[in-house]
């Protein structure tokens, strides 16, 4: 361990640290650009000077390590005044097309402009002009005008990806970012680049002009993609959910998650929402749905069956579960795996093939109540008409789930209660669809492959009818619903 | 603090008071009638008031040279909208030096407060407030107005003119 002093505050930090990593262990403001946790250090932006004591020159704070009894500074005027020409040089040929710019409100140029740049330009010369909108693949969108080559984009896809696509071209201030002849960006975390970039060279074609960064709340939860589970910031307003941003989770997903995680968001939006209780295309009040299934369910007692998908929360699971061989002493618990051939993939970094955030939670619950049951049994129950009544606990994100169409007519010829996020065409062959909640509107856990508990958070309601299982167990038990859709608003 | 007077008994005797304004009614209806060039009324609607040109009333969508519309869609008027009455959806622009333009741009005339902080926000003259001042509509009629209205109604005569050129300032090398 080494001692060292930043802006006057002593900290210990392991030998071979950077100062660089010591201001963030002490939570001290320092600018910069090109420096990223989770890649390798370039030095080329040479914003995070800093002054050490004895040194004539100052140091960038990144690729400087620590040694015993460094004195640092960053708030010296002479850092400050360096900081604010390095900036200058930066903005040299930024466009400042900020009105039309997604980054806006969010961009680091902007943010340590207010910090420490306020200068006026001394620039004589014409920008330089270079390229707009270019299209790098399938999801980002490079503005090489916007861009001051911090290189980040182009060592995550050499450091984390190992794909490569992305490269600096041409010299001097005529050097931009481009991807080679007939290889566009089209890895499955690209969009990770859009994250990475401090300005707004790189956009994402999803969320591009959609909204304005400041228009957006966001909140923390886990990603319902797959069994990763990682970590997750949603962004909302009033008018929906926007995007899906990866936070910091060392034991999960470091800093990064995969594409496909982005568009969790989508089917929370009301346009794709099961906002009604239906019996068949119709819709019932809540109220009589509730009545309806719990009659249905109460007359079946022990030859009740639930089929059970892993798309929900440990403690959504455990309530049902517990309903069923509590309430109606059922053990008729089917478990409903969606694409068993690919369910083991893993590409080794992040996606694996098991889509649901919550497989080895249920797992775990299933086992202790000793349930074994498949898909298939409650196919060769139903089909001999030993099983007359289901519940199913059906899966949030419907587009994991191919074989949907082929549950739902072999399910249509008994009397169903469909527990649904989403709305799909098939759902209208059931007797009963009740609406629960998404992945944004409750809170709980989910265990994810390796057994870690990552908590889901309630950010946002968007469908008033939506109950998550824990109210509706309560409600077969006999609470009133309403009361507690008012405690989950 | 307010005082109130208790009518006194004069003033109850009312005829008189009567008599004096009926008296100042027709002294100012003769003068007019016989000074009708120096009359302060207009004959409202054939007559209309004008406003400066830096009145603050309806608005105006500026438009270029092409008689596209000025507009960014940067959303910089909305956010600083205090009634809250300005409504945007962006998109994106064929054009790579457009980039980004409003499909739709829409002002709930009913919500706005005439306040002019979208003409300030607006940082490439896009929106300005104009000298008109009415709005007139019969019940039912929609007071959302959009592009057609704010920026092609036949009052602008094919459109304001924006003093902000992007190919003038990138040919400047701004």
């Amino acid at each position: 361990m080494l001692k060292c002093t930043i802006n006057g505050k002593e900290i210990e930090v392991s030998s071979g640290a950077t100062i660089m990593e010591a201001y963030h262990k002490l939570q001290e403001e320092i600018a910069y650009y090109c420096w990223h946790p989770g890649l390798s250090v370039a030095g080329v932006c040479r914003m995070c000077m800093v002054e050490i004591e004895g040194n004539p020159k100052l140091q960038i704070a990144c690729n400087t390590p620590v040694a015993e009894g460094m004195k640092i500074t960053n708030e010296s005027e002479k850092v400050k005044e360096s900081v604010k020409w390095t900036l200058d040089f930066h903005l040299i040929n930024h466009p400042l097309d900020c009105p039309i710019c997604d980054q806006a409100g969010e961009c680091g140029l902007q943010e340590f402009y207010m910090t420490y740049g306020k200068y006026n330009p001394e620039m004589g010369d014409r920008k330089v002009k270079k390229h707009k909108v270019v299209d790098l693949g399938s999801q980002v969108v490079l503005d090489t005008e916007r861009c001051i080559l911090c290189s980040r984009c182009v060592r995550f896809t050499e450091e984390v990806t190992k794909t490569n696509e992305l490269g600096i071209f041409n010299r001097g201030d005529h050097s931009e970012i481009g991807t080679f002849e007939n290889r566009p960006l089209n890895n499955k975390y690209a969009v990770n680049t859009v994250d990475i970039c401090p300005v707004g060279a790189l956009t994402s074609k999803d969320f591009r002009f959609r909204q304005r960064a400041w228009y957006l709340k966001e909140f923390e939860t886990t990603c319902n993609g797959c069994s990763t589970g990682c970590r997750v910031n949603v962004f909302h307003n009033q008018n929906g959910l926007f995007r899906v941003k990866p936070i910091y989770d060392e034991a999960v997903n470091g800093h990064w998650m995969c594409d496909e995680g982005r568009d969790i968001y989508k089917h929370i939006n009301l346009d794709q929402r099961l906002r009604h209780s239906k019996a068949g295309a119709q819709q019932v009040p809540l109220e009589k749905a509730l009545e309806t299934a719990k009659q249905a369910l109460k007359a079946a007692g022990s030859s009740a069956a639930l089929l059970i998908t892993a798309q929900y929360t440990q403690e959504e699971n455990q309530a049902i579960l517990d309903f069923f061989s509590n309430e109606l002493k059922s053990s008729n618990i089917f478990y409903w795996k969606n694409n068993e051939e690919t369910f083991e993939d893993f590409d080794g970094l992040l996606i694996r093939g098991d889509k649901n955030p919550n497989t080895q939670g249920l797992m775990n619950l299933l086992k202790e109540k000793s349930a074994s049951g498949s898909w298939k049994d409650l196919k060769a129950k139903v089909e001999s008409g030993q099983i007359k009544t289901v519940l199913v606990a059906g899966p949030e994100m419907l587009s994991v789930y191919p074989d949907l169409n082929e549950k739902v007519t072999v399910l249509s010829k008994t009397q169903t209660i469909w527990l649904s996020t989403c709305e799909h065409e098939f759902f209208d062959q059931l007797s009963l669809q009740l609406p629960v909640s998404g992945f944004a509107e409750k809170n709980g856990t989910y265990v994810n492959y390796a057994g870690l508990e990552r908590k889901i958070q309630a950010g946002v309601k968007f469908v008033a009818e939506a109950l998550t299982l824990q109210e509706i167990v309560s409600a077969f038990r006999g609470a009133n619903v309403s009361k507690t859709n008012e405690v989950a608003l | 603090m307010s005082v109130v007077k208790r009518p006194s008994s004069v003033s109850q005797w009312y005829l008189p008071g009567i008599f004096v304004g009926l008296y100042h009614t027709l002294k100012a209806l003769l003068y007019n009638l016989s000074h009708r060039q120096k009359m302060q009324t207009l004959d409202y609607p054939e007559e209309k008031f004008e406003y400066s040109p830096r009145f603050k009333g309806t608005h105006v969508l500026t438009v270029k040279k092409d008689g596209a519309i000025r507009c960014t869609a940067c959303m910089l008027c909305a956010t600083n909208c205090p009634a809250q009455c300005i409504t945007i959806i962006a998109s994106e622009h064929e054009d790579p030096s457009v980039e980004k333009f409003p499909i739709a741009y829409e002002i709930d005339m009913l919500r706005c407060v005439f306040c002019g902080f979208c003409e300030e926000a607006c940082p490439v003259d896009a929106v300005r407030m104009g000298p008109e001042w009415q709005i007139p509509g019969i019940s039912g009629t929609n007071f959302v107005k959009g592009i057609d209205f704010l920026a092609f109604r036949s009052q602008l005569k094919g459109g304001i003119s924006s003093v902000l050129d992007d190919q003038e300032r990138h040919g400047q090398g701004i």
